[in-house]
């Protein structure tokens, strides 16, 4: 019994495969002072898609970590701040507004009060492209399982654009990729073998962004 | 043998009123208050907000979702009152107009945001992953003498992630980012509205350092009063 229960847990902790490719593309030369900072911001459109909150978090608490961690302005705080520039649907959406939004009373002076350097807009999303499979569970008083197996693919696509707040100037682009398929198994009880392609995209991401602030690639 | 059946009666209605009761979500909408940083619009105003704005709630029943209440009247209220004091130049909350010329005294006019529509959506009947919520606003603006400025149909959407048991916290998130996104709106477009920027030049070329314009009329008992301004809805500008 014991070692069911170990093989289960073993099991459930077994990743799926996931595929990723990380791209970039630079403009200009980059570099961050330790007293500046970075603000990840989601893009968010009226639409059926938005950049989910989950994901910008993870790529903050990526650069946020480590033995050069980035300083990190927080998204809510920034937006509150700036209030009503960087809503969904007032936000600049080129490098080449932020001259004429910079000329908007106060704004220049609140972005150089918290040194925030690269603004970096995070778009995208994980979508499931493919399901199938079946499993079905019962419960009875002479106990109960589940028998089957499903399976989904998802496709996590993001890319961040990168703006330097001190030149006004867009610095460049990172793309991240990542496809995986998860799998749930009723061998009596359900066991999950999950690929987590949002996941690696948020930590290629991140490590990429940061190897591109400090100027390493 | 009557009261016994009409104690029945009372328990099955209240146990039935029990049961609709738990199907029903209460949402009081709560969020942050950002001060806009804006141009000042040049004038001291009145600001009225009626009742109904101030204790705006809405009520739905969906059949497979079950009935919701929700209440943004306060946080509505207060992210008014905060974009108003940051919109203009002053501003003080008044009662439903007309005012009187003395009550005018010290004012340039007076601002009135009305919510015309709320909705929103969940996932369960849009089929998306987010919860939305719009609210279509819209706001008067009335001069010294109460002829109307114009009025302007703004509408501020909101959407917001929602887990299988936090229904509420994210209608109450969407609902918060639709008031911000119409406040938004409101905060940047309304000084570039041509009615405004004609009316903001009339006002400087005749108003005096310490009192109202020469011949100000007696009242804004106008006959485009705030009481008779559906009648000017359909020719409004929208912003």
């Amino acid at each position: 019994m014991r070692n069911l229960f170990v093989a289960v847990i073993l099991s459930s902790l077994l990743s799926g495969c996931v595929s990723s490719r990380i791209e970039q593309s630079r403009d200009s030369a980059t570099g961050i002072e330790s007293h500046e900072a970075i603000v990840l911001l989601g893009r968010a459109s009226y639409n059926d898609k938005q950049t989910e909150e989950s994901f910008t978090e993870c790529i903050a608490d990526v650069l946020g970590e480590g033995d050069n961690p980035i300083r990190l302005i927080e998204q809510s705080q920034f937006r509150d701040d700036l209030y009503p520039w960087f809503e969904p649907r007032t936000a600049p959406t080129s490098a080449n507004e932020l001259g004429k939004l910079f000329t908007e009373p106060g704004v220049q002076e609140r972005i150089a009060s918290v040194n925030v350097r690269y603004l970096a807009w995070i778009d995208g999303d994980t979508v499931t492209i493919d399901s199938g499979g079946s499993m079905s569970c019962t419960i009875s008083t002479f106990g109960g399982g589940c028998f089957g197996m499903s399976y989904w693919e998802e496709d996590a696509s993001y890319e961040a654009a990168i703006w330097d707040l001190k030149t006004m100037t867009s610095t460049g682009q990172i793309s991240a990729d990542a496809n995986g398929t998860s799998y749930l198994a009723g061998l009596i009880i359900p066991v999950p073998i999950l690929a987590r392609p949002g996941n690696a995209a948020c930590k290629g991401l991140a490590n990429q962004l940061r190897a591109f602030i400090v100027g390493e690639s | 043998m009557q009261f016994r059946g009409l104690l029945r009666q009372s328990l099955n209605v209240t146990a039935m009123l029990l049961v609709l009761q738990s199907c029903t979500t209460s949402v009081v909408v709560d969020g942050t208050v950002p001060t806009p940083l804006v141009s000042v619009i040049p004038a001291r105003m009145g600001v009225y907000y009626s009742d109904e704005f101030r204790r705006f709630k809405h009520e739905e029943v969906f059949r497979d979702s079950g009935g919701w209440r929700i209440d943004l009247g306060n946080q509505n209220l207060r992210f008014f009152q905060n974009l108003t004091a940051s919109l203009f130049a002053g501003v003080q909350e008044v009662h439903q107009p007309p005012l009187t010329t003395e009550e005018m005294r010290n004012l340039d006019g007076v601002f009135i945001p009305s919510i015309e529509k709320y909705g929103f959506l969940t996932p369960s009947i849009s089929g998306l992953k987010f919860y939305s919520a719009s609210i279509e606003y819209r706001v008067a603006m009335y001069d010294k003498v109460g002829t109307k400025i114009g009025d302007w149909n703004i509408v501020g959407y909101g959407k917001s992630e929602g887990g299988l048991f936090s229904s509420d916290e994210a209608i109450n998130e969407a609902t918060a980012l639709a008031i911000r996104d119409g406040g938004a709106r409101i905060a940047i477009e309304l000084i570039d509205q041509p009615a405004v920027q004609n009316w903001l030049r009339s006002k400087h070329e005749l108003i005096e350092p310490s009192a109202g314009p020469p011949g100000a009329a007696e009242s804004i008992e106008t006959p485009e009063t705030p009481e008779t301004r559906e009648e000017n809805v359909g020719v409004a500008p929208d912003a």
